[in-house]
């Protein structure tokens, strides 16, 4: 757990590895602008690809669900809000979800969630981006599941940022085509300002 | 007819001797005996190689045309010693043999001498003799095969094959597992566990190990076969190891077991993973067990078992099986009921009430243990196999204010 690690090279041929859920702030997440897909099969994984260098197939959060909503008539699905000290998650699930969907209608907000999904990015007719996390699983936790959850998060961001800069992250060259702008300067910042808001 | 399959077992030949030789060349020479001259495949191959052998003077190579015989090819060979592309003559005993998989092959199974042990596979069009297991033969001109990157010995239309008198004891050289390779491997190990079996014609899988590594094994059905016991020590002589997605596997069907005196302490037993439990599987919560002696696979809701089938006497158990996840890997995990009680503060009677009050029943279990631990930090000590993780012991994840300390050093000191 050291650093950025090696996501890709772990994958065998034909093998299954079960894709490990990344551990992002809010506030990393929302500034994704570029998925992929691994191979050229039906069934390959896509990943957003995170500003602090990494490929995320699927996430682990924590936070507050603020908000959730029923829509759509003939396909019912739920969208909710998951707001942690950085920013807002959107997360989503639908009739494919079936036992996520009903977990997401059975909480009342607003209350602390652990949720593991995956990311996909859109683009609005506008131009903006949105990052949104398909549910595969929401449980009701704990403040203190929260708490490990920020410090979880915040070491593997600091891993993140410290493996990019050191080159040894695999998706070096993406990184530097998708986010030619880009300071990790500010995730840093954030990460810092996540953890001084944890009472102790 | 095709002749590339011979001409490039002639090619290799040479060039395991540092001559290259045109396949197309040999090609040519092998389809004018055989289509023009009506020689046999066999022959052509022996007849061909003596030319060119004597057109580069490597009396070595060549097969002493139709019996009469060179020293050098005649004499046995070590099964050790033997690579691919080669023409031998050994002397060993049949070991074990295995149904065939296809009408063209009359006959599969290990030969064995002192040195080593090779997989054969006698070719329906050999018209050789059936071999007979714990036999001893002396087998000339066979041909040393590569399938699926395994050494096989192959017994076709020009080899020999004959019964001989030995009463040698053979005792095959014991490997550790961290040492077997694609083929045949004899080992020492203890069962670490047993899996449900996925298939209705396998009687038992799971893992052996050592204290130099792991491996899965698998047993089929077939007559006389026993299933190994969990826990106890074996020596298992002449398996077949296979090799999938760059794992190895032992296939016992060939193999001779025996429960051995003694404990191994099989290597890998102590891991230790931190992370958070982000699925849990359906099959999780309280289970029932097929109650017959030595069984005790998980029924079917209608409690089925898919070997001993309906068993309304089953016995109830716990279990969980899951997903843990550290942000760099996945870890399956399986915890057993010690571990699931703890964990979850639900122990049997209380989940076997709980199911019986309920409208939910057994599904009420599974919900109660999934709320209580999905989503949640845990530390899991066990065994890892690849990527399974075996729990002996786990517990929830405390919060430590030096981490948070240092974590937000480390955001605000570094550049």
């Amino acid at each position: 757990m050291s650093n950025g690690g090696t996501p890709a090279q772990g994958r065998k041929e034909g093998g299954f590895e079960r894709e490990p859920a990344r551990r992002v702030f809010a506030g990393e997440l929302r500034e994704c602008r570029h998925q992929f897909r691994e191979g050229d099969d039906e069934k390959s994984p896509t990943f957003v690809l995170l500003p602090t260098g990494e490929r995320s197939n699927r996430v682990f959060l924590v936070g507050t669900l603020t908000e959730k909503q029923r829509k759509g008539e003939q396909n019912i699905f739920y969208r909710g809000r998951v707001v942690d000290p950085t920013g807002t998650f959107f997360v989503m699930a639908g009739s494919y979800q079936p036992e996520a969907m009903q977990q997401l209608a059975k909480i009342e907000t607003p209350a602390f969630v652990g949720v593991v999904g995956k990311p996909n990015l859109y683009q609005t007719p506008d131009g903006a981006y949105l990052v949104s996390v398909r549910v595969e699983s929401v449980t009701i936790v704990d403040r203190e599941t929260r708490d490990l959850w920020m410090l979880d998060t915040a070491r593997a961001t600091l891993d993140r940022i410290d493996a990019m800069a050191q080159g040894l992250t695999p998706d070096a060259a993406r990184v530097k085509e998708h986010y030619p702008a880009l300071d990790p300067a500010m995730f840093r910042k954030m990460v810092y300002e996540a953890l001084a808001q944890i009472k102790i | 007819m095709d002749f590339s399959q011979t001409a490039e077992r002639i090619s290799l030949k040479f060039s395991q001797k540092g001559q290259s030789v045109d396949t197309k060349k040999i090609e040519a020479k092998l389809r004018r005996l055989i289509e023009e001259f009506g020689v046999q495949p066999a022959e052509a191959e022996r007849s061909v190689t003596n030319e060119l052998a004597k057109e580069f003077n490597l009396p070595g190579i060549g097969t002493g045309g139709g019996g009469a015989g060179k020293p050098g090819e005649r004499e046995n060979r070590s099964i050790a010693d033997v690579t691919p592309g080669e023409w031998v003559t050994i002397e060993g005993k049949v070991v074990a043999i295995l149904s065939p998989v296809s009408p063209s092959i009359a006959q599969s199974g290990i030969i064995a001498d002192t040195t080593g042990a090779i997989r054969f596979v006698v070719w329906a069009k050999a018209n050789a003799p059936e071999m007979r297991q714990d036999a001893w033969y002396r087998i000339e001109s066979a041909v040393i095969d590569e399938f699926k990157g395994v050494a096989n010995l192959k017994i076709h239309s020009g080899t020999s094959v004959k019964p001989i008198v030995e009463d040698r004891a053979l005792i095959p050289s014991i490997l550790k597992v961290g040492e077997l390779k694609p083929g045949i491997g004899s080992v020492r190990v203890k069962v670490v566990q047993e899996w449900e079996t996925t298939h209705e014609r396998m009687l038992q899988s799971g893992i052996v190990g050592d204290e130099s590594g792991t491996v899965k094994f698998v047993i089929w059905k077939e007559p006389g076969k026993e299933r190994l016991k969990v826990g106890a020590v074996y020596t298992i002589f002449y398996a077949l190891v296979d090799e999938f997605n760059a794992r190895l596997s032992l296939n016992l069907s060939t193999a001779t077991y025996m429960q051995d005196e003694g404990d191994i302490t099989v290597s890998g037993g102590d891991s230790n993973v931190r992370g958070a439990v982000v699925h849990i599987a359906p099959g999780s919560g309280l289970i029932k067990r097929c109650p017959v002696e030595g069984c005790n696979r998980a029924l079917s809701r209608q409690n089925y078992c898919p070997v001993h089938e309906i068993q309304p006497g089953f016995v109830y158990d716990l279990r969980i099986k899951g997903w843990l996840d550290d942000g760099e890997k996945t870890y399956n995990i399986l915890l057993q009921r010690e571990v699931v009680e703890s964990l979850t503060g639900i122990n049997l009677n209380a989940a076997k009430e709980l199911a019986e009050n309920n409208p939910l029943g057994m599904d009420e279990v599974f919900l109660r243990m999934r709320d209580t631990i999905l989503g949640r930090y845990i530390i899991c000590r066990g065994r890892e196999i690849d990527n399974r993780l075996l729990v002996r012991t786990c517990e929830r994840v405390k919060m430590d204010t030096g981490e948070h300390t240092a974590l937000l050093n480390r955001a605000g000191g570094a550049p």
